[in-house]
């Protein structure tokens, strides 16, 4: 038997990532217990993904003890491995916001699980990109240097970390099921980036909020790779809420994103997430992902009609 | 320092050499044997470790596996060597392989790829990934270079196998306490060894002083000394010290008692000569005084004179040659010890003399070359003795024979010998006895005068003869060369 999947769209895969993610969810699943239990009403949750930077969890404490005291209500920060799950969770009520990536965004919004809070400002625009890394002694100088290599993806469901690198590859006439001799997913943009600092992928799409942030607070793995491709920017991964939360919670909760700038500890928390502001965009903000995202699923649909047996 | 033969050394350094390499032997098959033991152990505890770790990889990295999730599996292996590394474990690697031989991961992902089947360098690392790969439950073994231990366990998940995990630790550990162990040993050797050279060379030196003592004292015995060892202790040496004190005083009395008998056998001796002196000149004496009274009795008898008076000289003359042969005796024993060439063909013509006008025939061999030195005074003596003795016995004529060689380094040989009428059984041992003698006219002093004189010069005599078929003298003489020079004819 061979271990290595071929990595590609279609029925066949899907259908091994949902095996693999229904298994990884109880084994990553690490709650942040609640700061503080305020009686008579269940804490607000907020779920992180691999959209938010997760390498200091005692922040996320620190964070939720500031949402606690703004809404009056408890709030928990819940760490979630994938964006499916999270979709699923929000879908069930599990959740009440969470952090995705846009095309997780999109994904919900079509769904009608989930609806758009706010959006980071980062280096004064609500705007990212998807970068393409590798090790900082590797002669690759563009995506297409890396065929027949090792690549670390973040999530199936990530726009920086996933979609927007095989458009890379579409658009410059490659297949991205078998441009890349093996890829993987690291769940987490952080750890994509130490993938290829640690020479185990050859390269690796990665957020670049999270490469700036990991530059600036964990210089010694970040340091060890270099961009040699971006994109162009898509709209930054999303604050969203469930569709049919109570509305005051949502305007709360909205307001007191929006309210960071106004008080030092807001400020202070902003910094540690190297953000400028949470601010209101308008849903057309995210045109650029959905244009992205129906190319992609055309280029599936295309794939898996060619596979079709006739 | 010059270097000797272990033979020749002086018995104290051999015993100090003998305890000392007696203890080191010990102390290091001890070491040698502690060592290698204490290596067993660690090597089997470090295969224990070697075959946890790889069990605990297998375990862990089964799901992972079985998901294709290749990064968790990296982790797995780099979290699990740097806690190897903080127990003080050096994980030379840890890798974890399908069943088809490609990478998973490798502690060393840029050396070997993930997905890419593993690299491998030589025949060993072909033969120990043959073995891995085919393994049934977790094992270790050790690498043939000794490099490393390999722990290898299976990766299955319900049933199915997914792979392999192989975890190797340095064997740097191993080579470390077995360093530390041949240290202590040799820590502990050196002062031992110190100390029972130290030990060792006391007790030899102990003993040594007595046998020294009892070499010095046998060599003075052998000058005549007689110093008693003065002893201590009463172990084998000193107990051999007794026994040579004992016999030191045994020697030294036989020694007074020989000297003893020496004198009285001399004063006997010279009363046995001086007694034959009396008797042989008394017995003339008493004629010619005989012979005297008779003629001043008779005075008118004239033809008593005429009678006697042959009588008379004739005693007088045999009392003359027992004087002239005492005389000889007497300075042949004082001559000088002065060596000079030998010379012996000038006795030759003395002899040829002698024989002149009697049917003797003589065979004269001398091999001796003159550069050889002698008392000639006394040699010469000697052969005329002998010659003197051959052609008496040769009354009727005969032949006489003679021969000289150098017979060694320090000896002459020479024999004289006749074909006359021998000597008679009965008297062979008594022929070098003074005033014996077989023939009328003789004053036995011949022999006797020989004898004495080749004692004096160290020499010895033989005689062989047979009644009615001659006799043969051997003598041994000493001689000296002349300078360094070569013998001279």
């Amino acid at each position: 038997m061979n271990f290595w999947p071929q990595v590609r769209g279609g029925g066949d895969g899907v259908t091994r990532r949902r095996f693999g993610r229904s298994t990884l969810g109880l084994l990553a699943l690490t709650a942040v217990w609640p700061v503080s239990g305020l009686a008579g009403e269940a804490p607000v949750r907020i779920a992180l993904t691999a959209a938010a930077v997760r390498d200091k969890l005692p922040f996320y404490d620190r964070w939720a003890a500031y949402l606690t005291k703004r809404l009056g209500r408890s709030v928990q920060f819940v760490q979630r491995r994938s964006y499916h799950d999270t979709l699923e969770m929000l879908r069930a009520g599990e959740l009440d916001f969470a952090w995705v990536c846009a095309y997780s965004f999109l994904q919900a919004e079509d769904a009608g699980i989930a609806d758009f809070v706010a959006a980071p400002v980062f280096h004064g625009e609500p705007y990212y990109r998807s970068l393409i890394i590798v090790s900082r002694d590797s002669p690759a100088e563009t995506l297409a240097d890396l065929q027949s290599k090792s690549f670390a993806f973040a999530d199936p469901d990530s726009l920086s970390g996933y979609v927007v690198p095989r458009a890379m590859l579409r658009d410059s006439g490659h297949d991205p099921d078998h441009f890349f001799r093996l890829s993987f997913f690291t769940w987490d943009h952080g750890q994509a980036i130490e993938a290829v600092a640690e020479k185990v992928a050859d390269g690796a799409a990665v957020d670049s909020y999270v490469w700036e942030y990991m530059a600036a607070m964990r210089p010694e793995i970040a340091d060890r790779t270099k961009i040699i491709d971006r994109s162009g920017q898509f709209g930054f991964p999303p604050m969203v809420a469930r569709r049919g939360i109570e509305p005051a919670l949502r305007r709360k909760f909205t307001a007191a994103l929006f309210a960071m700038t106004d008080d030092p500890e807001g400020r202070n928390l902003l910094q540690a997430l190297m953000l400028d502001r949470f601010a209101a965009v308008p849903l057309s903000h995210y045109d650029s992902v959905r244009e992205v995202l129906q190319r992609s699923l055309q280029a599936q649909l295309h794939v898996q009609s060619q596979n079709m047996p006739r | 320092m010059k270097l000797v033969h272990p033979s020749a050394w002086s018995l104290s350094t051999k015993l100090a050499v003998i305890v000392c390499l007696v203890v080191v032997g010990v102390a290091t098959v001890i070491g040698v044997g502690v060592a290698k033991k204490d290596r067993d152990a660690l090597r089997d505890a470090l295969a224990g470790q070697a075959r946890l770790l790889a069990r605990w990889v297998a375990t862990e990295a089964g799901e992972p596996m079985l998901r294709n999730d290749i990064w968790p599996i990296y982790r797995l292996v780099r979290q699990t060597a740097a806690e190897g590394d903080a127990n003080r474990k050096t994980i030379l690697t840890i890798m974890v392989l399908d069943t088809d031989g490609l990478v998973v991961a490798h502690l060393q992902p840029e050396r070997n790829p993930i997905g890419l089947p593993l690299a491998v360098h030589d025949d060993a690392e072909r033969r120990s990934l043959a073995s891995a790969m085919t393994v049934t439950g977790p094992t270790a073994f050790e690498d043939p270079a000794r490099r490393f231990i390999e722990g290898v366990a299976p990766i299955s998940v319900a049933e199915k196998r997914l792979g392999v995990a192989r975890v190797r630790l340095s064997t740097e550990q191993l080579a470390e306490a077995t360093r530390e162990a041949t240290m202590i040993v040799v820590s502990r050797t050196l002062p031992l060894a110190a100390v029972g050279s130290l030990v060792g060379i006391i007790l030899s030196l102990g003993a040594v002083r007595t046998l020294k003592q009892l070499a010095e004292s046998m060599a003075r015995m052998g000058r005549g000394e007689h110093v008693p060892l003065m002893l201590k202790g009463g172990d084998e040496i000193a107990r051999l010290g007794e026994a040579f004190n004992r016999m030191a005083e045994e020697v030294a009395a036989k020694q007074r008692l020989e000297r003893e008998l020496a004198q009285s056998e001399k004063a006997a001796a010279l009363g046995r000569i001086a007694a034959g002196v009396a008797h042989e000149v008394n017995n003339p004496l008493a004629g010619i005084l005989n012979c005297i009274s008779t003629i001043r009795d008779h005075p008118e008898e004239p033809r008593l004179i005429e009678r006697y008076l042959p009588l008379i000289e004739r005693g007088l003359l045999r009392i003359r040659a027992i004087v002239r042969d005492l005389l000889i005796e007497q300075r042949a024993e004082n001559a000088s010890e002065a060596s000079e060439p030998a010379r012996l063909d000038e006795i030759r013509e003395q002899i040829l003399a002698s024989i002149a006008n009697r049917n003797i025939v003589l065979d004269w061999n001398n091999d001796v070359p003159d550069s050889v030195q002698v008392n000639r005074p006394r040699i010469q003596q000697v052969v005329l003795n002998l010659v003197e003795n051959a052609i008496h016995a040769m009354p009727t004529g005969g032949r006489l024979r003679f021969a000289a060689v150098i017979a060694d380094e320090r000896f002459l040989r020479m024999a004289v010998e006749d074909d006359g009428i021998g000597i008679a059984p009965e008297n062979l041992p008594r022929i070098f006895d003074p005033f014996f003698s077989s023939k009328p006219e003789g004053t036995g002093l011949g022999l006797w005068i020989t004898a004495r004189l080749l004692q004096a010069m160290g020499g010895t005599i033989d005689v062989q003869s047979e009644a009615g078929s001659g006799t043969r003298f051997s003598i041994r003489v000493p001689y000296e060369r002349r300078g360094d020079g070569p013998a001279q004819q």
